[in-house]
């Protein structure tokens, strides 16, 4: 029987290989998922009653959905309407969706939480409703949302463990294999954890430093 | 010579209740005119009217002439776009009683917003008008500050100079010390007496009494959303005609 060492040697290179795809993908929902957050934020707080509809729908849906759901609906489903993206594509505009709703609705209250007073202070210089969004409000809500956003993208990282399940190799599923083959179960998981928690600790420490730098003073 | 502000017979009503029932004003180059009257007199929704951040429902303001906030097309009268609100609202400076300054930005960059993004000067030169301005109401020492740094006095001077900066044909100024600590109210009070011996224009809602006499050459009393007296200060305040205006500024020296 090999030692875990010996196995671990074996496959770095299929794990780095995995741990590279979870922040690959991760990284990748995110940085949508702040797009299009900011969207859904927008729509929902500005948009009117026509434009605030679907985008209540879309954001209620999917933050009533689990998200292995989600991502077994973005997998399968597209198959209906005659596209078949791949695990990748699928697995990683689900999390962003994910990503996006959470954002959306914490941008919503942000927004809401910025007294109208600075609205009529904006409008009062002659800016206009454009102008007030871009240098008046977003700056106040992105400020507010930092913490949470930090959060989300923890969470993120964490659900992208579920992309296993539609054969994404992203560090779980390596770490599965390799499991499979080498029968150092409590090993492999033991790693596996400590590089998420790894992943997620270099997330947490930069979003403090942004925090303390961009501090709502 | 003509008026930079006239008022017709302005309406303005929330739901079945009529705030300002056929206000006529008239403001000239240089004046000061000081609104007074008790809470809910619609002093505050005037002045909101006419920087255009109410929409009113009859009547007329013309700021240099030019008709503000709606134009009439075919007989219906129509709200203007938002851009072109925006230009109207850039040729009026308001200082807001909770000061509104933008707490995310310096007092520099809060006086500098406007100056680049409504006016679109270059950073420079609009770095070199903010500082000016907030050098003319004695904060050159606190350009770099945050709102949430400097006092509540510190802060109403730098939406002051927010204003100013901007060249306003006229500067309205909404109870501008009434959430301030006593011990902060002159300071401000100076600011405005100093831009009044400058010649601004500026239409003032006011609570201090002793300071709408010394400062405005023109007092206007509210009372249920109409202009019952106005005139000189000196006769508003000494020889008051009607009996509402007497029986407030009793209330107000008690």
């Amino acid at each position: 029987m090999q030692s875990f060492l010996d196995v671990l040697a074996s496959s770095s290179g299929a794990l780095l290989n995995g741990l590279m795809i979870t922040i690959a993908v991760s990284a990748i929902a995110v940085a949508t998922g702040i797009a299009l957050g900011a969207v859904f934020g927008l729509a929902l707080t500005y948009g009117g009653a026509v434009v605030s509809f679907p985008a209540r729908m879309v954001v209620d849906i999917v933050r009533g959905t689990p998200v292995l759901v989600l991502i077994l609906a973005c997998f399968y489903m597209p198959a209906g309407i005659g596209l078949s993206p791949g695990p990748l594509t699928a697995g990683a505009f689900a999390l962003a969706v994910f990503c996006a709703a959470h954002i959306g609705e914490t941008l919503r209250g942000a927004f809401l939480a910025i007294p109208s007073a600075q609205t009529d202070a904006a409008s009062a210089l002659g800016l206009t409703f454009g102008q007030t969004l871009g240098y008046v409000l977003v700056p106040q809500a992105v400020r507010q949302i930092a913490p949470n956003l930090v959060n989300t993208a923890v969470e993120i990282v964490k659900a992208s463990s579920l992309l296993s399940a539609i054969g994404v190799g992203e560090l779980l599923l390596t770490t599965q294999e390799i499991i499979g083959r080498s029968f150092k179960t409590m090993e492999f998981y033991a790693l596996a954890g400590g590089l998420y928690l790894a992943i997620n600790l270099v997330i947490a420490t930069g979003g403090a430093w942004l925090e303390r730098r961009y501090r709502l003073r | 010579m003509k008026p930079i502000l006239t008022i017709r017979d302005l309406v303005k009503t929330f739901g079945s209740h009529t705030v300002l029932q056929g206000i006529n004003l008239d403001v000239h180059a240089g004046d000061v005119v000081s609104l007074i009257g008790a809470s809910g007199s619609g002093k505050t929704t005037l002045l909101r009217c006419v920087d255009l951040l109410e929409q009113f429902d009859a009547g007329e303001i013309r700021l240099d002439g030019e008709p503000m906030g709606y134009r009439v097309e075919a007989g219906r009268r129509m709200r203007l776009k938002g851009r072109e609100l925006a230009r109207q609202r850039s040729r009026m400076g308001m200082v807001f009683q909770s000061f509104n300054l933008f707490p995310h930005l310096t007092a520099l960059r809060n006086v500098m917003l406007g100056l680049t993004k409504v006016r679109r000067l270059p950073v420079a030169e609009a770095r070199s008008i903010a500082e000016h301005w907030l050098d003319r109401v004695g904060l050159a020492g606190r350009r770099d500050y945050y709102p949430s740094a400097i006092s509540g006095g510190q802060q109403q001077r730098v939406a002051i100079a927010r204003a100013l900066a901007m060249e306003p044909r006229l500067l309205l100024l909404d109870e501008v010390t009434s959430a301030l600590d006593p011990e902060l109210v002159q300071e401000v009070l100076v600011t405005i007496r100093s831009l009044a011996e400058t010649g601004t224009t500026m239409l003032i809602v006011t609570h201090e009494m002793r300071f709408a006499r010394q400062v405005s050459t023109r007092t206007v009393f509210m009372d249920h959303g109409a202009i019952v007296e106005e005139g000189e200060p000196a006769v508003i305040f000494g020889q008051p005609e009607s009996r509402r205006l007497r029986e407030f500024l009793s209330s107000m020296s008690q």
